[in-house]
């Protein structure tokens, strides 16, 4: 699904991805856990193809094609999903016809017809509620005055429309609350089948006592510098990233 | 002063016209604007509007409209047929009423339109007072040089709660070098209320030199909803000047909305003269392509108590620049003056240019006077969000651009207003088609 060889990438001169190596395969969840400022944020954001990162070495193929290659937009027609860490607040954009044209840029990709108003309407009502997300939302702005755990409901939400082929969830778990973690984690959940794939970027354990993931990689200094199965999470919250990053790369 | 070339021909057309009863006023207004000349930019609330090669052209009047054009110019106003009626055309200046004046669909006794000719036939000193009211105070040359040459003009009396009414001012001419000046009065008496939307288009080969002008005076605890709508062409020139007189507890909401014509200058001057006064002026100047959008917006606070709000919404691509300066002045004796100016600018093209300035004059303790402006680009983690859901660029930037404006849209009561306003912009903008799925 994908594949990341010695990616480097920097941003205003300096450089914060340094040569990251990873593979994930077809129905795989990986977990990508590391300290703050290791650079994890900014593997999302160069995945996703922000314009402020530039690339300087590696490759990286998604699906069988170059992703550096493609437009932002390009790439998430193509499948790439990415759930904002922090996701913008867009006043007089209305949340439910951007989940529309989002939907309808990717069919139009596939070579669908655009999707009908009254399925739409429905699936997004059955979406909501399984977010349990309140139906205000669909006359809201994108993110328009959603508290934090709003907002995260809401990435998940759009994941679940858009059904993409890799979603890589940026700290979708931060700023949560117990049950809205477990909502969260519903939500992802659903999702997991043999040709989809998620990345998940997170600092605790938690999100994965919820989401079990088939392979957790510790992220350091712009690279990843050990991985494991689900057991080395536990490894990390027990002992912390200075002891793990010593650990011999699995 | 040395009289320019335009200045000259004006005063040229002045001459030449049959003295009417209002002759003693025009030719005040006209002596008046020789005095000062025409503005240039030396002139502070001019110093962005460069007006030389204009003052260098002579002007005739643009040519009286046929007697039944008003239909066929109705059809070309967008705003026409959109649950504003009844809708009233002016041509060149030329009101073209026919024998719809005072006539049954404004019998429910709310409406009376007269043409100023009539009136000043029938009362000239009434009629010379009305304007003596409201051209006394400045150096708005373009509203004088009006009261000088406007040929007729409309008289709009409100007398209780009104249906919307449309007035389309329509410019056109088979020659070039014509100028119209076209008059609107309102009135509207106490407790009485008001949507009046005043959409300016144009047509033929080239551009008409518009020059027009309206009043309002709202007696106590009257309310309108006022709109001027420039979508004239890239070849018109178009200078409008709009007086408001506010009497106590009166309410005016004036949207001043550019989307057309090649310069456009606005200017508002509200004179909130009794307590509990209350304007909300909303301004949305879209400039494109090479187009020139020069608004200034002054709000006058005379008596205690009064409230006024300015908020203002400027795209700007191309190689456009829009200009939009607004003032607060709160004379001596106005405590409680309450005052809130907004003003945000949106950058489109490097090649573009915004300049907005928001000025207060404060002459009384206790008021409240707030203002902010900023002019920006899109906001780049804005647009990175809806291109990561897969939107097309043209796309991205043409929502952002509309939910900038958004604002100023839905404050907007009149809904067919609105709609036409939506549309003429979204032809603005690149992928007009989705954004239509989007409103």
């Amino acid at each position: 699904m994908l594949k990341i060889s010695n990616l480097s990438a920097r941003v205003a001169g300096k450089t914060i991805l340094n040569g990251v190596d990873l593979e994930v395969g077809d129905g795989e969840v990986h977990a990508i856990m590391g300290p703050n400022g290791s650079g994890k944020s900014t593997l999302a954001q160069v995945l996703a193809g922000r314009e402020e990162y530039e690339v300087t070495g590696g490759s990286v193929t998604f699906d069988g094609r170059d992703l550096l290659a493609l437009r932002p937009e390009e790439r998430a027609r193509a499948g790439l999903f990415l759930g904002f860490q922090y996701p913008v607040e867009i006043p007089g954009v209305n949340n439910v016809y951007l989940l529309k044209a989002a939907l309808n840029a990717k069919r139009k990709a596939e070579g669908q017809p655009e999707v009908d108003a009254y399925e739409f309407l429905a699936l997004i009502k059955r979406k909501m509620k399984f977010m349990q997300m309140s139906e205000a939302f669909l006359t809201r702005g994108v993110n328009e005055g959603f508290s934090g755990g709003e907002k995260k409901r809401n990435e998940i939400l759009q994941m679940l429309v858009l059904e993409p082929k890799l979603a890589v969830l940026d700290e979708t778990d931060s700023g949560l609350d117990i049950d809205a973690l477990k909502v969260v984690a519903n939500g992802v959940n659903s999702l997991r089948d043999a040709n989809r794939s998620i990345v998940l970027i997170t600092h605790y354990q938690r999100l994965l006592d919820h989401i079990t993931p088939d392979r957790v990689h510790v992220f350091a200094a712009g690279r990843i510098q050990r991985s494991g199965d689900k057991t080395l999470a536990l490894e990390l919250e027990e002992h912390g990233y200075d002891r793990a990053r010593e650990g011999r790369v699995a | 002063m040395s009289s320019s070339a335009a200045l000259r021909s004006f005063e040229a057309l002045w001459r030449a016209r049959t003295p009417d009863p209002l002759a003693t006023l025009r030719g005040e207004a006209m002596r008046r604007v020789v005095a000062d000349g025409l503005p240039t930019t030396r002139d502070e609330s001019w110093r962005y509007t460069n007006l030389r090669m204009l003052s260098a052209q002579s002007f005739d009047d643009a040519p009286a409209p046929a007697a039944d054009a008003a239909a066929r110019v109705l059809s070309l106003s967008s705003l026409a047929g959109a649950g504003c009626a009844p809708s009233i055309a002016i041509v060149n200046g030329y009101p073209l009423l026919g024998d719809r004046q005072n006539q049954e669909e404004f019998a429910d006794g709310s409406m009376e339109i007269t043409n100023l000719r009539t009136l000043a036939a029938r009362d000239a000193e009434a009629l010379m007072r009305r304007f003596a009211a409201s051209a006394d105070s400045d150096r708005r040359r373009w509203a004088l040089l009006n009261t000088a040459l406007f040929i007729d003009g409309l008289h709009v009396k409100i007398k209780g709660a009104a249906a919307p009414l449309l007035i389309v001012h329509m410019s056109e001419a088979g020659r070039p070098n014509t100028a119209a000046h076209s008059r609107v009065i309102i009135d509207l008496e106490p407790g009485a209320s008001a949507t009046i939307i005043e959409h300016h288009i144009a047509g033929g080969e080239h551009g008409v030199l518009c020059n027009s002008a309206a009043e309002i005076a709202l007696a106590p605890g009257a309310a309108i909803e006022h709109y001027r709508v420039f979508a004239t062409m890239n070849s018109t020139t178009h200078f409008d000047t709009l007086d408001v007189r506010m009497a106590k507890d009166s309410r005016c909401r004036e949207y001043t909305i550019a989307i057309g014509g090649g310069l456009v200058r606005a200017t508002l001057e509200a004179h909130l003269d009794e307590p509990g006064a209350a304007l909300d002026s909303q301004t949305l100047l879209a400039g494109t392509d090479a187009r020139h959008v020069d608004c200034v917006n002054t709000a006058i606070h005379a008596a205690r108590m009064t409230t006024s709000r300015q908020t203002a919404r400027a795209i700007a691509g191309g190689t456009s620049r829009v200009i939009f300066n607004s003032k607060v002045i709160v004379n001596e004796g106005a405590a409680g003056a309450d005052s809130r100016q907004s003003s945000r600018g949106l950058l489109l093209a490097p090649t573009a240019e915004i300049d907005t300035r928001p000025q207060l004059q404060i002459h009384a303790d206790e008021v409240k006077c707030a203002h902010g402006a900023t002019v920006g680009r899109l906001d780049p983690d804005m647009l990175f969000y809806l291109l990561s859901r897969g939107l097309d660029r043209a796309t991205a930037q043409s929502l952002l651009v509309f939910a900038f404006l958004d604002d100023v849209l839905t404050g907007m009561s009149s809904a067919p207003a609105r709609h036409a306003i939506e549309t003429a912009l979204i032809a603005l903008l690149p992928d007009a088609e989705l954004l239509r799925a989007f409103r």
